[in-house]
């Protein structure tokens, strides 16, 4: 055995054969964000044998303070590689699969079969109501960690025939109900701990320590250091109701969401397009591209008749949301044509300068 | 009875205040809903779960003595 691991082996808890526990397991990590590169950093270090890591987003400047796998180097380049290549020098003893693509309900359950564990460090509800039903229909545990400024919720999903996420949430949020770390703000130490807390609960339910955060909801505020430990119960019903449709649930809000989606892929021909960038204007990366309009959401209400036009409008943010939010937002207004760009500002600008240089070239 | 609500997370931005003491009539968690919503209106578009003695309970259980938290699910990460 490495010594590398020596100081945990030590331990009664973990020993040899813990250790071989450790190196066994396959880890499915969903975001390698804020709570998913501390959660990976400390999964790589202990041995876990195998990792997957499943984030479709770009490294951009506004993400090095929290997510601290990545650095100035990675601008613009996919999360999953940088962490799998950061994480590789780490450890080289184990495997490391990136996957540089949406957890999304087409290919969620391929990839939880492949795992015996899932870690839900997503920053979205339709990913996690997503994670929860493929947990539940392949029967792995969920270790989800979630935040709001310096308040944060971890809790260990599915285990052991324990209760899940739809039984402590049944109803997912409206879309534009709850803001992420984005839009609100964060302190890069806070998902820091959180991210920290569900690889403690990975590592504890994969050396089968006792005291797994299963049927309880861990509720912390950071600023106060008030911790709460809140028992739920299992919804059997609804468990045993997902179990019998063997499918993953759509919600409206996320099929809605699927309609409004587009991808760069798809843009052919982006002559007649407007894009509608939904950031404050602090935001960056600034793009440069014709037919840029601003529009922040305090001015939707006021400036949205704007974009009352027959051309096809793609809405834009830093991750997707805020534009998915928009897109949605203008149609219930009654506007046509309005859609959402699934990836944020960094991948928009990197295909503008890609697209740009074909044309010269 | 006189008791004491909290709110977590976006909650407390929503009632403007981390937690009061409230004189309710409510004899259930559901009945409490009611008041809360009607007393906070902005509160009809929030999601949340209600916990007593660090339980997360149904609206149906009765309201005990003790101080009620609101719990609403967290976006991000």
């Amino acid at each position: 055995m490495e010594a590398r691991y020596d100081r945990q082996i030590r331990l009664d808890e973990v020993g040899l054969s813990g250790q071989k526990k450790l190196m066994a397991a396959k880890v499915l990590v969903v975001g390698a964000g804020g709570l998913g590169c501390p959660a990976l950093q400390y999964l790589a270090a202990a041995g876990v044998g195998t990792l997957g890591i499943v984030d479709f987003d770009l490294v951009t400047l506004t993400n090095l303070h929290r997510q601290i796998l990545f650095d100035q180097n990675d601008l613009g380049k996919n999360k999953a590689q940088v962490a799998k290549n950061k994480l590789e020098k780490l450890n080289s003893s184990i495997h490391i699969e990136a996957y540089d693509t949406a957890f999304n309900a087409e290919n969620g359950f391929d990839l939880v079969a492949a795992y015996d564990l899932v870690v839900d460090a997503s920053d979205n509800f339709e990913t996690r109501y997503c994670i929860n039903d493929c947990c539940v229909l392949l029967n792995k545990p969920m270790i989800y960690g979630a935040l709001y400024k310096f308040q944060g919720q971890v809790a260990v999903f599915n285990y052991l025939g324990g209760p899940t996420y739809r039984c402590l949430f049944p109803t997912p949020p409206q879309a534009e109900e709850v803001p992420n770390c984005d839009t609100v703000g964060v302190l890069g130490v806070v998902p820091g701990v959180l991210g920290v807390m569900q690889a403690t609960e990975t590592l504890k339910i994969i050396l089968s320590l006792e005291g797994v955060l299963s049927a309880k909801l861990l509720s912390y505020d950071l600023l106060k250091h008030h911790i709460q430990l809140l028992d739920f119960k299992p919804n059997k019903e609804a468990i045993a109701q997902l179990k019998k449709s063997k499918q993953i649930q759509q919600q409206s809000a996320n099929q809605c969401a699927q309609d409004v989606e587009i991808g760069l892929s798809e843009i052919t021909n982006n002559s007649n397009l407007i894009w509608v960038d939904v950031r404050e204007l602090h935001e960056t990366p600034q793009l440069s591209i014709s037919n840029l309009r601003h529009l922040p959401p305090s001015k939707w209400e006021t400036h949205g008749q704007q974009l009352e036009e027959a051309s096809p409008k793609i809405f834009f943010c830093q991750s997707g949301q805020r534009g998915r939010k928009a897109a949605v937002y203008f149609r219930k207004k009654g506007i046509s044509n309005c859609f959402a760009l699934k990836v944020g500002a960094a991948a928009l600008e990197a295909w503008i300068n890609n697209t740009q240089h074909e044309k010269t070239t | 009875m006189e008791i004491t609500v909290c709110y977590f997370g976006l909650l407390a931005e929503t009632v403007q205040k981390e937690e009061e003491i409230l004189v309710t009539h409510a004899n259930t968690l559901g009945d409490l809903r009611k008041e809360l919503l009607a007393r906070y209106p902005p509160l009809k578009n929030s999601t949340f779960v209600m916990a007593q003695n660090n339980e997360i309970k149904s609206e149906g259980e009765a309201l005990l003595q003790a101080e009620v938290a609101l719990f609403p699910p967290f976006s991000g990460g």
